[in-house]
């Protein structure tokens, strides 16, 4: 559907809903710190789980529901014990779902979150907390909002730093390249965190190679028919400059492939990023030089897990170094030399995770520039 | 020499001329535009749209509007890709069985659309806006966010092979165009979308069945809409449920801008092939001379009005609403 009605439409039929779940949600938080001394930190023995992200409709969020419910499982419960909250890219909707589930729960609840836009997360923590709930946000919260400004009940905070992974991958192109030549660049939305920082990467590892010239960057918008459009335009503009694509997204290299089969054209170096399951088989075929998997089961996991057991009062985030609160989540950088042993160990099988190791396969303390 | 510069014969080939314009304006900017291998692009990247396009006008030129083709577009590509895998997988193999079924599911979908519309009386606009939906949520549930894939040479070929350096499907375009063409100027039906279009109220005092001259408008467009699924998997060899994602901006864009009116009765398949050209020309012409990408947004919209301004008769009708 086109965006923009989609979201008029949303717009509409939320906010009649929105006004009910607000009102009645308000009114319970606003009878809690009374009835709890403060929206303290309570500990719960059996806290309401609950994933709130954007929608089902791609191969990633559907990875990261399957890390909560596998969670879930590994505490004896069924999976639909985890309760799905689809935002539907409405930040609006995010909140007043996520408060409206606190109300239910009286407050007893451990959320896993993605807060959908930066601005969100400070609204959805102040919330939780105010009920004294607990909550795991991933992706998306402004530089200036933390955990540890809010005591216990935002647990912790978990993103993904693309830039040296884009630029790693930049570098493999350069290299197959031979150090030399023109490339372009295919970028996803191009105010999106993450197209910004893909495209930082590969600029970065320009500086490595004064040979090979960057002939152009544009938004294809993370989608697979307009990248296949771009690079068309790009090949009557440049034609056989073009020795290397440097891509965003997987789908945007499926897009470029495409575009390049109808030429005729074949050998072209191409990495990308996000390590779906269709891209790592084009590593395996030597169609795709490399791609990134950030491990979104595991993300889906772990963010519900620490949500749950700070609630459960296994460990008191308050206690934890501020690299536990907020922390990079893992990047795996996938090659052909790779490919096969990734696939048979992330894709072909997914791993059964130690759920308490909380820290383990994260990437450091993330870092504001 | 005045006859030739009538008023009627300038609005009538102004979005031709409009065309050829911008082609002079990026050859000029970049020669590079202006060659057949660029065409050829532009032309695969057409495709799909045009025949989305092609559905919606005859829904227009009735004096309703058609939203349904993402959701349609959408689900039909994905169903084709599950029934040509379950049929074998190759075209060889027994899977060519895919596409009319797929044809019959856009139609379907379109009586559905239609029925919707005229039997429960909901403007078109909300119920094939509805319809849509639905058809995106199918395609979710279906695929589970998932991309199906499919790599039969002999099926891709409507991509790969070229005829004269353009690929099969750009011929299997224009004999549906003219296919299309044939129904709106030289069948009862194609001419009662025009009566429709034109006059509902007089046409139904004539003794016209209007409701159903609508529902077969609206099943007309599904299988044009099941085309442009099929097409949209022979160009990119995949289907995923937003597959018909932006279909709804330029297919209307390219009938408004090739001069089909969107109150109805005027306008026809000609003047949406070449809005439909004009729009691809617009958007590979852009990248061609190098407009930064920020400019790129607002210049399609500005080069959409001038088209509007100057292809559409306004001076015939009273109000714009």
């Amino acid at each position: 559907m086109s965006t923009f009605i989609k979201d008029f439409i949303e717009r509409e039929t939320i906010s009649r809903r929105n006004f009910l779940f607000a009102s009645a949600a308000g009114l319970t938080t606003a009878a809690m710190p009374g009835v709890f001394g403060g929206g303290m930190a309570r500990a719960a023995t059996d806290p309401a789980l609950a994933w709130s992200f954007r929608d089902r409709a791609s191969a990633y969020w559907n990875a990261i529901v399957s890390g909560g419910e596998a969670f879930t499982e590994s505490l004896g419960k069924p999976k639909d014990a985890m309760t799905s909250l689809i935002n539907e890219g409405s930040s609006e909707k995010s909140l007043s779902d996520i408060k409206a589930f606190l109300a239910k729960n009286n407050g007893a609840c451990a959320i896993a979150c993605d807060p959908n836009d930066s601005p969100n997360a400070r609204p959805v923590a102040e919330a939780v907390q105010a009920a004294g709930g607990y909550v795991s946000t991933i992706w998306n919260k402004t530089d200036d909002a933390h955990p540890w400004d809010f005591g216990d009940n935002w647990v912790s905070h978990m993103s993904w730093s693309d830039e040296k992974p884009a630029e790693n991958t930049a570098r493999i192109l350069f290299d197959a390249m031979g150090g030399k030549g023109g490339v372009v660049h295919l970028g996803g939305i191009a105010a999106n965190n993450p197209a910004i920082e893909r495209l930082n990467g590969l600029k970065n590892a320009l500086k490595d190679y004064p040979e090979i010239t960057l002939l152009d960057a544009q938004p294809a918008d993370w989608d697979t028919t307009k990248a296949a459009e771009l690079m068309a335009s790009f090949l009557t503009k440049y034609g056989d400059q073009i020795t290397g694509v440097h891509c965003a997204n997987d789908n945007i290299a499926y897009g470029v492939m495409e575009a390049l089969k109808a030429e005729g054209i074949e050998g072209m170096p191409i990495v990308a990023y996000d390590g779906n399951p269709e891209a790592v088989q084009m590593v395996m075929d030597g169609k795709l030089l490399a791609t990134v998997f950030t491990n979104p089961h595991w993300g889906g996991g772990i963010t519900l897990s620490l949500a749950y057991h700070a609630a459960i009062g296994a460990f008191k985030p308050s206690e934890e170094p501020k690299e536990h609160r907020e922390f990079y989540g893992p990047t795996i950088l996938i090659t052909a030399a790779d490919a096969a042993e990734f696939k048979a160990k992330y894709l072909d099988n997914v791993p059964t995770y130690d759920w308490t190791d909380f820290w383990g396969p994260s990437n450091g303390p993330i870092v504001y520039k | 020499m005045q006859r030739i510069l009538s008023r009627e014969n300038v609005i009538r080939w102004a979005p031709l001329l409009v065309l050829v314009g911008l082609i002079i304006l990026f050859t000029a900017i970049n020669p590079a535009f202006f060659s057949q291998r660029n065409f050829a692009r532009i032309a695969i990247a057409a495709a799909p749209a045009l025949m989305v396009a092609i559905g919606v006008t005859f829904i227009i030129v009735m004096g309703s509007i058609d939203l349904s083709m993402e959701g349609t577009v959408g689900l039909t590509a994905v169903l084709f890709c599950f029934a040509f895998l379950a049929t074998g997988g190759t075209l060889a193999a027994g899977a060519w069985v895919a596409v009319p079924l797929i044809l019959v599911l856009g139609a379907i979908i379109g009586l559905v659309n239609g029925l919707v519309h005229v039997k429960l009386r909901i403007p078109s606009f909300m119920a094939s806006l509805a319809i849509g939906f639905v058809g995106t949520g199918a395609a979710v549930l279906i695929t589970g966010g998932d991309i199906v894939k499919i790599n039969d040479d002999t099926f891709r070929a409507l991509l790969t092979w070229r005829i004269a350096g353009f690929p099969l499907m750009v011929y299997v375009v224009a004999v549906l165009a003219l296919l299309a063409w044939f129904i709106q100027s030289h069948t009862i039906l194609g001419r009662n979308f025009y009566a429709v279009g034109g006059g509902e109220e007089l046409a139904h005092a004539s003794g016209l069945n209007v409701r159903r001259v609508r529902i077969l408008g609206f099943v007309l467009a599904g299988v044009f809409y099941a085309v442009a699924g099929i097409l949209q998997v022979a160009k990119l060899g995949q289907a995923e449920s937003v597959s018909g994602a932006n279909f709804m901006f330029i297919s209307i864009t390219s009938v408004v801008v090739g001069g089909v009116a969107l109150w109805g009765g005027i306008g026809g398949i000609w003047n949406t092939v070449v809005g439909v050209l004009i729009v691809n020309v617009i958007n590979n012409g852009m990248v061609v001379i190098g407009l930064p990408d920020y400019l790129q947004d607002g210049m399609l919209g500005l080069l959409v009005i001038v088209a509007v301004v100057l292809s559409t008769d306004r001076r015939s009708v009273s109000f714009v609403k």
